[in-house]
């Protein structure tokens, strides 16, 4: 054995080594990496206060994009009228029922509910354009809307509630109406007012001004302010 | 106006006017709506809902003394505005036209009417006369986790410290009895440690045989939110696929009874995997092993102890070996990389993890061990009592946690601890003012045994109160004959008419939820407030007021002294007495009716949102866990073997039966099935079957099929490929409906430690009708 | 083109559906009572014929239990 052969063979060992050490290295540089993007991943969901409490602004300009559509398409009427929308709740402000046959029992929103209910648009099946949800965030939609499947009752009842709000509330000629409803779960006035879907009765006849509530104020109370007397004051 | 609308407005109020000498003080919308301005012109008041466990915040819009609309209160932590459909249409239950006005007395085999104070003398004389002819633990009452605290805790002064017997339970022994078993005996206090905001700080979700989107939908719905939000995961681990499966990122179905092999598999994993926290094991644990073969409570007087007995860690590993994942497949059904993938969740120390479960663990003849297996996971990982970190057990009842358990309607219990210790009883006696030797020492009979000394005759009084046991007890047909036997007499307080009140001697009917004053307590120790807002109907008074009308009847004046017109306020103050002290202080009468509910302990006004970490919890001590319900603080890991379902399928009767509730309706409908929308929506009851097992049987949906246990018979709708499949070999029926008496086939086989029943598992024959 | 108003009591437990049914009925308007069962139906029909017809299916309705005629009028078509 020649001292070139010995060396050759130094070498193999050398640059054999030298790979594992590389190997090993590598091992740990993007074993560690591996370790940091998954703990930052962890350390970074966002935090619990941040979710949204069913807020009453944070839908208000969704839609907003669809609002000169709403305007073109005003031509196009919708058969929803005002005593339908009433009769599908059990009172002025309840979840609606489901009006139709539903494709799949067990089914959440984003795959059927919300196909027609989120954006809209002719359902040929039913011959008339999909109501929209003013709150399509919430996929659950079962939970609270329910089909009918008998129109008769287990035993009569003697429920009743207040009359829904007239419409045309405007306090003079030509004034804006106030919003006689709450907001909670229907801040998007759009869903609502806006497309071909909405109430006939109800439907603005200006979908593309879209900051509603600009002009448009709550009717939280019925009652007129009047000055405090100077002694209720102290 | 032109002249046609003013002709048809000439002939509307002609029959307007007919109408109103036709029926005097009839009513007709105002056209002009002059007073009605916006629904926020109602006057809306905060009540925790009627329904389930959650315990969401309504808010109710009253008009002209009545209720008239129902929304989500935005204030209330629990719900934040959101409800299900129960609940917005909650306050419909209250006007059906069939209620209960009237109290009824049974003559001659008919219901007459009488007066309240008339029906009451009678209950008042009936119970003197059957303590005088047999003794006091020959009355009982039966309650409910309905009840609003002031009614369970006059029931428990009344019983307890007026009469002197323990024959004192209520239905939520058929609702979370194993539930406060497996708290007692891994943590020695009742009651889950975490709240819903867990919900929002944990990773994964792991559903125990429960269908939340159905059942709990407004918690189910918040993880919705953080699975779209931040991708938290769903798992569901279920004997059947529902929606709670269609939503869930995993769904992995095991065989009935098997969740005890899977749940110690897991533990082998963890332990094998060394995925274990192992300083928290050793400062926070201690393992136990008890009693094994412990029986399924089928005979009468059927009775067992368990002992507690010191074990190792090597103890529990080597009983471990005997649930590798490989073998635990064979049993389960579940592949072992499945199990693997559970442990895998639970063993990952970055990922935090929160355990539900409601009666799928908690009716299961082996309730107690397998909520002391699925926390043996929590404990063996650390994941507990911080926040996303929790094992939660739901409830099903408004105040199944607020009224049944921690005023404690059960025979062994006292407001605060048991009959059994003389340092409770003692406490008690001090509070009622009497002396210690009033209240009895020893138990006596759990629910199904009530029923069953109802049936022999030991029992010959009872009164039952805002439930409904003729169409929720198992193996129903032996307690329904109990009731009608001679020398019976059955008082049932209730607002409808019910089976259960076909076979009573006297009706009260009873002022319901807001039409009364009172406290629920929901799943996250939450006691929440709710004022009366309208009269209740007719002669109704509330439960509590009814039985302190008899009990001073009886002579117990002394211990009712209170005032119709403040006495839920005192009540709330005397009871409060009970629970003195950092681990269990409840909120002020003040306190709850300014906010939408306080969760306890809540020392000095602060409440507690985690137990047992001395970070949240004012009560633990030390740097971090303190486990104070168990001497030296440490909870107790269980060594818990997998043992088979009381009655299993063979030959003759091949299906496994199991039962359940549906979204629409609440327990057994006599509610919500008076909501016109929730009984238009499920009008009647049907059975879930497997396609495949349709297919053999020649059945397509909603042909009839007619099911048979060795107990009862049924026919019954067969539903296929609806809201719920269940496997091949499975029929699930909803209980709600009481002309399709599921529970005439159910078995009234129970945990012998918590002795609630099973009624998730019997067999059955299915055959086309 | 008779204008007419009737008193209708609806079967027990079919309020509701009577209501609908009504609704659904051209030519037909109903004011139903807050506090009873009781709902005032007015009819306006083009002439005697389609009147006529209008009865019958109100005659057939099973969510009725009773009907009754409180006042009419009837309207000769204007000339021209």
């Amino acid at each position: 054995m020649n001292l070139k052969n010995i060396l050759a063979r130094e070498n193999r060992v050398i640059f054999i080594s030298i790979c594992v050490v590389l190997m090993a290295s590598m091992i740990i540089v993007i074993g560690q990496s591996i370790v940091q993007s998954e703990r930052q991943a962890i350390t970074t969901p966002m935090s619990a206060a941040s979710l949204p409490l069913l807020p009453e602004e944070s839908g208000v300009f969704r839609l907003a994009d669809q609002a000169l559509f709403y305007l073109e398409s005003a031509k196009e009427q919708g058969t929803r009228t005002l005593s339908i929308y009433y009769q599908r709740r059990a009172f002025n402000g309840a979840p609606p029922v489901i009006p139709h046959e539903v494709a799949d029992e067990a089914s959440f929103g984003g795959n059927t509910c919300l196909q027609c209910h989120e954006n809209g648009g002719f359902v040929p099946k039913f011959n008339t354009y999909a109501p929209l949800t003013p709150h399509p965030e919430l996929l659950s939609c079962r939970q609270c809307h329910v089909p009918i499947h008998t129109q008769n009752l287990f035993k009569p009842t003697t429920w009743r509630t207040v009359a829904p709000p007239t419409i045309n509330r405007s306090a003079m000629a030509g004034s804006p109406p106030q919003i006689p409803h709450g907001l909670q779960m229907r801040e998007n006035c759009l869903a609502c007012h806006g497309g071909p879907g909405s109430v006939k009765e109800i439907r603005t006849p200006h979908p593309d001004r879209t900051n509603c509530r600009q002009c448009h104020g709550m009717a939280e109370s019925n009652e007129v302010w009047v000055r405090p007397l100077v002694s209720e004051n102290k | 106006m032109n002249r046609r609308d003013m002709l048809k407005h000439m002939v509307a109020v002609a029959a307007m006017s007919t109408a109103s000498a036709l029926f005097p003080g009839i009513v007709f919308p105002n056209s002009q709506f002059e007073n009605f301005i916006s629904e926020e012109s109602l006057t809306w008041k905060k009540s925790p809902c009627r329904f389930c466990g959650t315990g969401c915040g309504l808010l109710i819009g009253l008009s002209k003394g009545r209720a008239v609309a129902v929304k989500g209160d935005p204030a209330s932590p629990v719900n934040r505005g959101l409800c299900c459909v129960k609940g917005y249409h909650s306050v419909m239950a209250l006007y059906a036209k069939d209620r209960l006005t009237k109290p009824l007395i049974r003559k001659n085999g008919q219901l007459v009417e009488t007066t309240m104070q008339e029906a009451l003398d009678l209950v008042a004389q009936k119970m003197k006369e059957t303590i005088d002819k047999n003794g006091k633990d020959s009355v009982a009452i039966y309650g409910s986790g309905q009840w609003a605290v002031p009614d369970g805790y006059v029931a428990s002064k009344f019983m307890k410290g007026g009469i002197g017997s323990n024959n004192l339970e209520c239905n939520a022994r058929l609702c979370m009895a194993s539930a406060v078993t497996g708290f007692m005996t891994t943590f020695g206090v009742d009651e889950p440690m975490g709240c819903y905001e867990d919900i929002d700080h944990a990773d994964v979700y792991i559903m125990w045989g429960n269908n939340m989107a159905e059942m709990h939908p407004v918690l189910f719905s918040r993880m919705l939110d953080n699975q779209m939000r931040r991708g938290a995961k769903i798992i569901d681990f279920a004997t059947r696929t529902t929606r709670t499966s269609m939503a869930s990122d995993k769904s992995i179905l095991f065989k009935p009874q098997t969740d005890l092999a899977v749940a110690n598999a897991i533990a082998y994993e963890l332990i094998r995997n060394g995925w274990l926290n192992e300083s928290f094991i050793k400062r926070h644990t201690t393992f136990k092993k008890g009693k094994t073969n412990i029986g399924y409570g089928l005979e009468d007087k059927f009775a067992f102890t368990d002992e507690p007995k010191e074990a190792s860690f090597e103890e529990y590993k080597k009983f471990l070996e005997d649930y590798k994942p490989e073998i635990v497949e064979k049993v389960s059904g579940v592949p072992a990389k499945d199990i693997r993938f559970l442990a895998a969740l639970y063993g990952d120390p970055n990922k935090k993890v929160t355990s539900f479960w409601c009666m799928g663990m908690n009716q299961h003849t082996r309730g107690t061990w397998i909520q002391n297996l699925v926390y043996n996971i929590h404990l063996l990982t650390g994941k507990i009592s911080t926040p996303g970190n929790s094992p939660f057990s739901l409830t099903g009842q408004p105040s199944a946690c607020g009224t049944a358990r921690e005023v404690g309607c059960f025979t062994h219990r006292l407001p605060h601890g048991e009959v059994t210790s003389e340092h409770d009883r003692q406490h008690a006696a001090d509070i009622w003012k009497i002396p210690v030797e009033k209240i009895p020492a020893k138990p006596t009979y759990h629910t199904v045994e009530m029923f069953r000394a109802l049936d022999r005759g030991e029992i010959r009084f009872m009164w039952i109160q805002v439930t409904n046991p003729m169409v929720t007890m198992p193996k129903l047909k032996r307690y329904r004959d109990a009731t009608k036997k001679e020398d019976r007499f059955i008082v049932v307080s209730d607002v409808y008419p019910t089976p259960t009140t076909d076979i009573a001697d006297v009706i009260l009917p009873s002022a319901m939820w807001i039409e009364r004053e009172g406290m629920f307590g929901n799943s996250e120790r939450r006691t929440q407030h709710f004022e009366q807002m309208v009269d209740p109907p007719g002669e109704c008074i509330s439960d509590a007021w009814a039985m302190i009308e008899v009990a001073r009847r009886l002579g117990y004046k002394d211990l009712f002294p209170w005032d119709k017109s403040n006495h839920v306020q005192e009540i709330w103050k005397e009871y409060s007495l009970f629970h003195q002290g950092l681990d269990h202080q409840m909120a002020t009468y003040e306190a709850l009716k300014s906010n939408p509910g306080v969760m306890w302990p809540c020392p000095d006004g602060k409440e507690t949102k985690w137990r047992f970490h001395s970070k949240y919890d004012p009560a633990a001590k030390g740097g971090s866990w303190d486990f104070y319900g168990k001497p030296n603080g440490k909870a107790w890991i269980w060594i818990r073997p997998y043992e088979p379902a009381a009655e299993i399928p063979d030959d003759e009767y091949p299906f496994w039966l199991n039962t359940g509730r549906v979204l629409e309706h609440w327990h057994s409908g006599s509610m919500t099935r008076r909501i016109p929308v929730l009984h238009q929506a499920v009008p009647e009851s049907y059975a879930e079957i497997n396609p495949d097992d349709a297919k053999e049987l020649g059945v397509r949906h909603g042909d009839k099929i007619r099911l048979t246990s060795r107990r009862g018979t049924i026919i019954i709708k067969a539903s296929i490929n609806e809201r719920g499949v269940p496997p091949q070999g499975m029929v699930f029926v909803p209980f709600f409906d009481e002309s399709l008496l599921i529970n005439e086939l159910t078995l009234d086989a129970f945990c012998p430690i918590s002795r609630q029943p099973d009624y998730k598992k019997c067999a059955i024959k299915v055959e086309k009708a | 083109m008779p204008v007419k108003s009737y008193l209708a009591y609806p079967a027990d437990g079919k309020r509701d559906e009577l209501t609908r049914s009504l609704q659904k009925l051209p030519g037909c308007e109903i004011i139903p009572s807050e506090n009873t069962d009781v709902i005032v139906l007015i009819t306006d029909t083009p002439d005697a014929e389609a009147e006529k017809s209008l009865e019958e299916q109100l005659q057939s309705m099973e969510s009725i239990k009773f009907l009754t005629l409180v006042s009419g009028y009837e309207e000769d078509p204007m000339p021209g």
